[in-house]
């Protein structure tokens, strides 16, 4: 499974694809099974450079019935920062957030984490 | 503090309507990104993780109560209350608008401050001595030069596309506290036989990817003819440097590739063709100093009751110990602002705390504050009355830990957790190690110890000058830390050697404490870390780290 | 004929640029023509029809190989392969300031009119924009900032100079 995302051009902001718009939200991403509707949606976003900033597809598994980001680093732009938990998409909470955090076990209270799995 | 006058405040206005124009071409598509990129970074906006960056310069360290404000302001208004302090001693935003940048860059240029070359391949925000102009082991206040480099450096037509980015440092004590010598250029001002002012020119510095203590490029260079010789090397880098890998582009990998002395040579031929067409006109530098206010320092002022507070309060006189230094006159301190309270993220501060270093600036401190490249403040001339009410408030504003050259006085580079160049994070790595040697009798009985934490291999977090360095990597996937010891960015500066294979996270603060304890089982006669490191070499170190692997 | 701007007495305009670029083994039929440096070096530049001579430097072509046959160049043309690549910065200075030319000094290249600044302080005066700047927009970026801190190949005073008039 796949998502594709990129920064905002006008803020920075995070965002993911979903049917030729792009959602701040992974949950709202649009999740391709297959490759090549990937790679067509990649090929249309990069056709709008004034909107976001170099599209690139990630890899995702499922985590607790959300789909989250294979690689630590897509998990941390999906949060937000780990030092600031209200700044960023966390702030929101919910079980989505939740799901991101546990993410291959992801433990974040005592400021240590278990080894994290990347792309 | 420099004063602007109409020339400086018309370059900082022209340079600020000329990135607004950059960012509405880049917005309506008159510029790709790859054409807007370099633009962007010339003028410290960074797109990280989250949202853009934006580094704006503390041209060597300096602010007033009205520019600390104006930051707060930002923080406020443009991002999410708050700052980071950097090892280059500048401030980054985390939470900027691109929208928002031409505004942003309206209001610092009302504070006289900028956002010029604080990225790019250019000559950078230039570093000095945080305690110049106060410290008791100071020849004379670098600020003037800084200044003048500052002039010089701006906007240079020739040097504004370098191979690679090009950083200065400036100090005139003996002791250095700008880490001179791992600097692309370090000048360490001296006073010859006959009195006149110099500068020993350290050229090829450098931490990054292939560290190096920087030699001695000229032994004594008069001062007078400073601009000269910058230009004769900044000309050589220029056209000599490796544009083909930026890994090898940095003017250290040029000056090793030649030999401190070939390169050296090149210098001196370049130099005698410049000739002194080249240099400032003295004029100008006596111009520069008499624009610095002075500060209004009384002869020997009462130190009231601070001997009395000190004796009955410990926690004031713990602070005292550690976050105080000597003033070159009697009756003043010099008063380190510690941003690295336990928990919190090394080099941030909250726009509230801003205003309260303002404040306290403003009533005490002759209205001068200094950020390190340490990630710390300072407020360098507080008369020795005033220092138990400045750390009282201090203190309600968390801003007192007493804990300045101490295991949790760490730098950490932002790390993963904003940067798109990291590899792992760095933030809570620091977070962790400062909860761990929380107790600060502890901390005191540990004594110097340097921690430098960098989240990949470029190391703005200084691992490599780190009496203990820590790199984040990436192994397989996972955030892995490689540690080195025996690091120093001071004037007996050396770089770190790598202690063995690189350590999973959750084992880098048992990997410190049980360096810190082989450490105190080695010391002899109050040696600090560094001394018994050197003294012993560190098989007592790898031993007590990786003993469990055997 | 593709256009050029050109930097004359303290005035941009836009010209028809009527010199050719020549490969090394393109045999020179009169006309203005631009060859290699090492093609200049060679000597193979016998002019047919009295044509202009230019010589393209790429970046870490040295100037100083120029040195005493200036006389028989009208142009230089300094080589931006990328927009970052500032090298040819220096060798506009080295021309004009040590070498002394007075012909045209040509950007060419990746070459935008956010470095127009730049580079007419360095002593370029024909620019060949790649970003399609029109005549007004790089006059007005050349000319953007008021007061400049440093000397260069220009006329234009520092600001060491300006303050000392008071």
């Amino acid at each position: 499974m796949k998502a594709l995302t990129a920064n905002r051009l006008s803020d920075g902001e995070v965002v993911f694809w979903k049917s030729g718009a792009w959602v701040e939200r992974l949950t709202d991403a649009e999740v391709f099974v297959a490759e090549d509707s990937a790679v067509t949606a990649e090929t249309s976003a990069r056709a709008q450079p004034t909107l976001a900033i170099d599209p690139y597809l990630i890899d995702l598994v499922e985590t607790e019935g959300f789909w989250t980001p294979v690689s630590y680093r897509e998990r941390i732009r999906a949060l937000g920062p780990s030092n600031h938990e209200r700044h960023g998409k966390q702030a929101d909470g919910g079980d989505a957030v939740e799901a991101l955090r546990h993410a291959h076990g992801a433990a974040r209270s005592s400021g240590r984490v278990n080894l994290i799995r990347r792309k | 503090m420099y004063r602007y006058d109409a020339v400086d405040r018309a370059v900082l206005a022209d340079r600020a309507a000329e990135f607004r124009d950059q960012v509405r071409r880049r917005l309506s598509g008159e510029l790709t990104e790859d054409q807007f990129k370099p633009l962007r970074l010339m003028n410290g906006l960074y797109l990280q993780l989250h949202a853009y960056m934006l580094r704006v310069a503390v041209p060597y360290g300096s602010l007033d109560p009205r520019q600390m404000r104006a930051l707060a302001d930002i923080a406020r208004r443009f991002d999410r209350g708050y700052g980071h302090f950097t090892t280059r001693t500048n401030i980054q935003f985390n939470w900027i608008r691109l929208a928002d940048a031409p505004e942003i860059l309206d209001v610092l240029a009302e504070a006289d401050l900028h956002a010029i070359q604080t990225s790019g391949n250019c000559i950078r925000n230039v570093t000095a001595d945080p305690y110049a102009g106060a410290a008791a082991d100071e020849l004379e206040d670098p600020r003037v030069w800084c200044e003048a480099i500052r002039q010089w450096s701006s906007l240079h037509p020739e040097f504004s596309f370098l191979p690679r980015k090009f950083k200065i440092a400036v100090t005139a004590s003996p002791h250095d506290r700008t880490a001179a010598k791992v600097h692309d250029i370090g000048l360490l001002l001296r006073r010859g036989r006959d009195g006149a002012t110099g500068f020993e020119v350290i050229v090829g510095g450098g931490m990054g990817r292939t560290p190096h203590v920087g030699p001695t490029l000229k032994a004594f260079l008069p001062s007078e003819r400073l601009f000269s010789y910058l230009e004769a090397v900044l000309r050589v880098y220029n056209r000599h440097g490796r544009r083909d890998n930026i890994y090898k582009a940095r003017i250290k990998i040029l000056v090793a590739a030649l030999g401190a002395e070939a390169f050296g040579r090149e210098v001196e031929a370049e130099w005698e063709k410049i000739g002194v067409a080249g240099d400032l006109p003295g004029s100008e530098i006596v111009r520069i100093r008499d624009a610095f206010t002075r500060p209004e320092l009384a002869d020997s002022p009462a130190p009231g009751d601070f001997e009395a507070r000190r004796a009955a309060e410990p926690a004031f006189a713990r602070f005292v110990r550690n976050n105080l230094k000597a003033h070159k006159l009697s009756g003043y301190t010099i008063v380190d602002v510690s941003l690295k309270g336990v928990g919190e993220t090394p080099g941030d501060i909250s726009a509230d705390q801003m205003d309260v270093v303002a404040d306290l600036a403003e009533r005490f401190g002759q209205g001068e504050i200094r950020s390190t490249h340490e990630q710390n403040l300072v407020l360098p001339h507080i008369r020795l009355a005033d220092v138990h009410t400045v750390w009282k408030a201090l203190d309600a504003a968390r801003l007192a830990t007493p804990n300045i050259n101490l295991i949790s006085d760490i730098i950490a580079c932002p790390g993963l957790d904003y940067c798109a160049l990291a590899n792992a994070r760095a933030i809570c790595v620091a977070q962790d190690i400062a909860r761990r040697f929380e107790a600060p009798d502890r901390a005191e009985a540990i004594g110097e110890l340097k921690i430098k934490i960098s989240g990949c291999i470029n190391a703005c977090g200084h691992h490599h000058v780190g009496h203990i360095g820590i790199l984040g990597v990436d192994k397989k996937g996972e955030e892995f830390y490689q540690l080195t010891l025996g690091g120093s960015g001071a004037e007996d500066a050396s770089v770190g050697k790598m202690l063995g294979p690189a350590l999973p996270i959750d084992r880098v603060t048992d990997a410190v404490e049980a360096i810190v304890d082989a450490y105190l089982q080695q010391r002899q006669d109050g040696e600090r870390f560094l001394d018994t490191l050197r003294r012993t070499g560190d098989a007592p170190f790898r031993e007590a780290v990786y003993a469990d692997a055997h | 004929m593709p256009m050029l701007i050109r930097l004359s007495e303290g005035v941009f305009s836009q010209v028809q640029d009527v010199f050719v670029r020549l490969g090394d083994d393109e045999p020179v039929v009169g006309g203005d023509a631009i060859v290699s440096l090492g093609r200049l070096l060679s000597g193979d530049v016998a002019r047919a029809g009295g044509g202009r001579l230019g010589v393209w430097l790429e970046p870490g072509d040295e100037v100083e190989a120029l040195e005493g046959r200036l006389d028989q160049v009208d142009l230089v043309a300094l080589a931006f392969p990328k927009f970052r690549d500032g090298r040819a910065f220096t060798s506009a200075r080295l021309l004009r300031e040590r070498l002394g030319f007075t012909g045209e000094v040509r950007a060419v290249g990746d070459v935008l009119r956010d470095q127009a600044g730049f580079m007419v302080r360095c002593g370029f005066d024909a620019f060949s924009p790649a970003d399609g700047s029109t005549v007004e927009a790089w006059a007005a970026a050349a000319s953007r900032h008021r007061h400049v801190y440093q000397r260069a190949a220009d006329a234009r005073a520092p600001a060491f100079l300006e303050r000392g008039r008071g």
